[in-house]
């Protein structure tokens, strides 16, 4: 065998010796019946045809690599953003394992969400039983100062009442009666996981303000950031530019600690958060931002229904969209935009004109959700790129229309196609049919790469196959520079890769770009 | 050093230069380079010049005798493009050190580095180059390859061009004189024809030759020798069969031309590959030249015809850049002949050239520019870094095509900016690359960010911040930059 202990080998290398390749082509040969190579051939080179992207396009009901998750994976992301808050959901306890991994491998951090683990049984009888002793352990065992409930589908299959269950498991016992379980249904066959995320800090919000007087505080500001995977970069990009202008404000759902603990011998199971005092006291705040519109449709009809004006963004990023933040923030505070903001601003302009022409004319397709392609079409826009193909599987018709006024307002935008509702299988017709110069996703989109060769930049939750990016803001100015910067290498990367044949293609291979 | 203060004394009495011939015997025996001011910004000095002459040649070592910085600052600065060998970017250094400059053992120490490239290398030829330290501490470069090209039985060229003597300009003709005294002449082709040209100070940056070497293919022209483009020593060393020469960048290699004709009886003319009238009329010269000395006359016909044939497809192509282009004001600042060669192109699509510098420009070149130009007014000599930001910041240009040194100074003042210099990354040499240069011009000023750049952050044009609604335009007329530029280290603008 090729595999000694005196050079070990590592497992990519390894099943390339031949005594593995023969072990792999027996198999596939005895046991596979395979299709003969030209047939698998014509086959994927049917697949990259107009022909096919018709039938593709035409699927009703089949849907192949969507670009979503479900609600409650929302959920349990909006719950680890407030002070000592464990995430609770109500139903069969394989889903919360997803999303426990799913958090987990995107951030590099433990992820802690416990469920109520209905069976059989509770299916048949109803998960009260369930409810109560789940509530009952998790306070027990987990010491939080909060449990926020969501569900599964099961739950919401057979009707489970969460608001009556969890009165019930008050009346029995399991948690004192003033404990705080707030709670939303985030059924996963509704929606995607940006609903249930705007369901959970609906449902937080309502439990802490509900029945509440409330005393308007004028200039305080509520910032509610939506699902977002680059949380940990983003709100603290946020939070330094809210200081340097000296704003009160409360961030609401803030995640950023929770997932980028250090290692310093104490594990943390609950860091950082919206402290449940802060909460509370958001109430009395003048206006509640929200930036990502299509993550808190819900929420903030309900900050206006206690009486707080609104406003919400599509993830504030690239200059135009950062200025609109920076002066509604601005406008309703009453706070001055500093000088060193308006640097900073410049310097991205900079940077920006710097670059210029390597960016002039590239064609991109994104995907993601709502609120961040609205975003990266709008940035791309602003460096003269094309945002040719943007594509949300979990866009709305509103966020279709919306798309298509941000692309009708810029010359850029004028070839650009949205795609609301389609799968990444969609995309690779896409690609094929229609090519572009760059793919802009999240690791999923590693197969698209593979298949259509398009240079695939990770900027979209999740990151599962790269390390730490979230860890760098894309909002604000700041941020900009970091999409600037991480388009840019791609664009240097492959140009280097195409220019770097001895003799061949290297009369371009250059020093200086 | 007697022997190489000889030489620039010969290199600045070049009687095919046109400012040369004005001035009377003394000031001719100052030389033409300008005096450096010290403690003001300036350019390279004449090793850079003789390496970037020499440097794309493209299957040489060339081999810089130094420590290790000038090499090391100049290696592979350059975007000229070879079609084969890389040997030309690899850095060969001497790196001399403390103790080689004490103890004197920078010829020994040179001699055995000329040894191990033969034997890691064994390229057809070594280029060695003097530098300041070399030079200074008595080093005799031209012994030292004389012997080695003796003993291992190899040409090795000393290009005796030390920093301090002068320009980057002085180092090109140095570079040029190198090149007759070791080079040119030194191989005899058995293939010389009458339709075998050169042509000289090409340097086939982004590999824009490539554009107009298959016009030379149609009409079966034979480029002997590009020098220094993406050339090969032994078509460099050849280069003396040549039947014509065609040179293009007139201040960087006129004394190679002009003794080229006096020893070899090769005709010269100047022309250039940049807009398309210049690139018809560098044909026919050329065509016209080679008749001159022999070839068929039916030449002349097939040039007319071809040139008639890719005018049109340019001029069509050009076309289509007229309604995004029209009116639009260009400052051109760089030198030599892209001066008035790029102006008619341009304006024959209706952009209108609001200046051009002159500073490397011949009085002919001027006069041309004065006739396209009618207007004496938009030409300059060198423009201070000030002036130019002022320029520039009152917006009397919607672009500056310059060389890199100056587009920060675009920038800074808010203007797009486009490199025609050499470091620049598209091709603008004959028809098909005076229609790039006018779709790079049509991108740099449509792209987007200018209009950021240009307006300052909406919350700085709002009376009563609160009550406004955000707005992604901002509504008041563009503030025009009111900092003054500081930085004057720009001085060395273009550069051919």
């Amino acid at each position: 065998m090729p595999q000694s202990a005196e050079k070990i080998l590592d497992h990519a290398p390894l099943f390339r010796e031949p005594e593995y390749r023969q072990m792999l082509a027996e198999k596939k040969l005895n046991f596979e019946c395979p299709h003969q190579d030209q047939v698998v051939t014509d086959q994927r080179e049917f697949t990259e045809t107009w022909e096919y992207r018709e039938k593709n396009f035409a699927r009703e009901a089949l849907v192949i690599n969507p670009a979503k998750a479900c609600q409650p994976l929302g959920a349990v992301f909006a719950a680890t953003g407030f002070e000592r808050t464990m995430p609770f959901v109500h139903g069969s306890q394989g889903c919360v394992a997803y999303y426990r991994s799913h958090l987990s491998r995107h951030f590099k951090e433990p992820a802690s969400a416990v469920s109520s683990s209905m069976t059989e049984d509770a299916a048949v009888f109803g998960g009260l039983k369930n409810m109560v002793d789940g509530l009952a352990n998790t306070y027990q065992l987990y010491d939080p100062k909060m449990i926020a409930v969501s569900t599964t589908c099961m739950a919401e299959v057979i009707g489970d009442d969460l608001h009556s269950f969890i009165e019930n498991a008050k009346e029995e016992g399991s948690v004192p009666r003033d404990f705080d379980v707030p709670f939303a249904h985030t059924p996963a066959f509704v929606g995607s996981h940006i609903d249930g995320y705007d369901g959970t800090v609906k449902g937080i919000l309502e439990h802490f303000w509900k029945g509440q007087e409330r005393t308007e505080a004028r200039g305080t500001i509520n910032i509610i950031p939506g699902f977002d995977g680059f949380c940990v970069g983003n709100n603290r990009e946020l939070k330094r530019l809210l200081d340097l202008m000296g704003v009160s404000y409360t961030f609401i759902q803030d995640a950023s600690d929770q997932f980028d603990t250090p290692s310093d011998g104490e594990y943390r199971m609950y860091d950082g958060g919206t402290k449940i005092q802060d909460v509370r006291n958001a109430l009395n705040a003048e206006a509640t931002l929200s930036l990502q519109h299509y993550n808190t449709r819900k929420t903030l009809e309900y900050c206006e229904e206690v009486g707080q004006a609104t406003a919400s963004f599509h993830y504030p990023l690239g200059v135009q969209a950062t200025d609109e933040f920076l002066v509604e923030v601005s406008a309703i505070s009453g706070k001055e935009i500093p000088e060193a903001i308006r640097l900073e601003r410049g310097r991205l302009v900079d940077a920006m004109a710097d670059s210029q022409s390597w960016l002039h004319g590239k064609k991109y397709a994104l995907y993601g959700d709502p609120d961040f392609v609205h975003a990266m079409a709008r940035f791309i826009m602003e460096t003269g790129g094309e945002p040719t193909h943007c594509l949300a599987t979990n866009g709305t018709k509103a966020w279709e229309d919306q798309m298509k006024e941000l692309l009708a307002s810029s010359p850029f935008g004028k070839e650009a196609q949205v795609w609301a509702g389609k799968d990444l299988w969609a995309m690779r017709s896409l690609l094929f049919t229609e090519p572009v110069d760059l793919l802009i996703g999240n690791s999923y989109g590693k197969y698209l790469e593979r298949d259509t060769g398009t240079p695939l930049i990770r900027l979209m939750f999740p990151i599962f196959d790269r390390h730490h990016h979230h860890r760098f803001a894309l909002m604000g100015y700041q941020g900009g520079l970091r999409v600037l910067t991480t388009i840019l290498d791609k664009i240097f990367d492959k140009l280097d890769r195409e220019t770097s044949e001895t003799g061949v293609t290297d009369y371009s291979y250059d020093l200086t770009r | 050093m007697s022997s190489l203060n000889a030489k620039i004394q010969d290199v600045f009495n070049e009687p095919a230069c046109e400012n040369n011939r004005g001035k009377d015997a003394k000031a001719r025996k100052k030389g033409c380079s300008k005096p450096l001011t010290p403690g003001a910004a300036a350019g390279g000095c004449a090793f850079d010049g003789a390496k970037i002459v020499l440097q794309p040649i493209t299957d040489v070592a060339h081999l810089v005798h130094a420590p290790l910085a000038c090499e090391g600052n100049s290696w592979d600065n350059r975007g000229t493009a070879s079609s084969g060998p890389t040997l030309w970017r690899t850095s060969f250094t001497t790196d001399v050190t403390e103790l080689d400059v004490m103890m004197g053992q920078g010829e020994r120490k040179l001699f055995k580095a000329i040894r191990e490239i033969k034997e890691a290398y064994a390229p057809p030829a070594i280029f060695v180059y003097s530098t300041c330290v070399t030079a200074l501490i008595g080093d005799d470069i031209e012994a030292v390859c004389k012997r080695a090209a003796e003993k291992f039985d190899l040409p090795v060229v000393p290009v005796n061009a030390p920093g301090f003597v002068g320009s980057k300009n002085l180092g090109n003709k140095l570079a040029g004189e190198a090149l007759l005294d070791h080079v040119i002449g030194t191989a005899e082709p058995d293939d010389a024809g009458p339709y075998d040209i050169n042509i000289l100070g090409e340097f086939n940056l982004s590999g824009e030759f490539w554009l107009v070497k298959p016009l030379f293919d149609r009409l079966g022209i034979r480029v002997r020798a590009s020098i220094p483009g993406d050339a090969r020593y032994l078509d460099v060393a050849s280069a003396h069969r040549a039947r014509a020469t065609m040179i293009v960048c007139s201040t960087a290699l006129i004394n190679l031309a002009r003794k080229m004709e006096q020893r070899w009886d090769i005709p010269f003319f100047e022309g250039s590959f940049y807009g398309i009238t210049d690139t018809s009329e560098a044909l026919r010269q050329i065509s016209r030249l080679l008749v001159k000395k022999g070839a068929d006359p039916e030449i002349l016909g097939r040039t007319e015809a071809l040139i008639a044939e890719e005018e049109a497809i340019a001029w069509k192509k050009l076309a289509a850049y007229r309604p995004r282009l029209e009116g639009k004001r260009v400052l051109l600042n760089t030198g030599g002949v892209k001066s008035w060669s790029v102006v008619h192109a341009l304006m024959e699509i209706g952009i209108e050239i609001v200046g051009t510098s002159v500073k490397k420009s011949t009085p002919e070149d001027k006069e041309r520019i004065k006739k396209i130009l009618k207007d004496e007014n938009h030409m300059f000599e060198a423009m201070a870094p000030r002036e130019l930001y002022a320029m520039l910041s009152k917006h009397e240009a919607d672009i500056m095509l310059s060389g890199g040194r100056t587009q920060f100074i675009a920038l800074k003042a808010k203007v797009p900016w486009l490199d025609i210099n050499q470091e620049r990354h598209q091709p603008y040499a004959g028809y098909d690359g005076m229609v790039e240069l006018v779709r790079q011009i049509d991108l740099a000023i449509h792209n987007p960010i200018w209009r950021q750049v240009r307006e300052p952050p909406p919350w700085e044009c709002r009376t009563a911040v609160e009550d406004e609604p955000p707005s992604s335009k901002s509504k008041t007329a563009t503030v025009q930059g009111f900092k003054k530029f500081a930085g004057t280290t720009a001085d060395d603008f273009g550069e051919c």
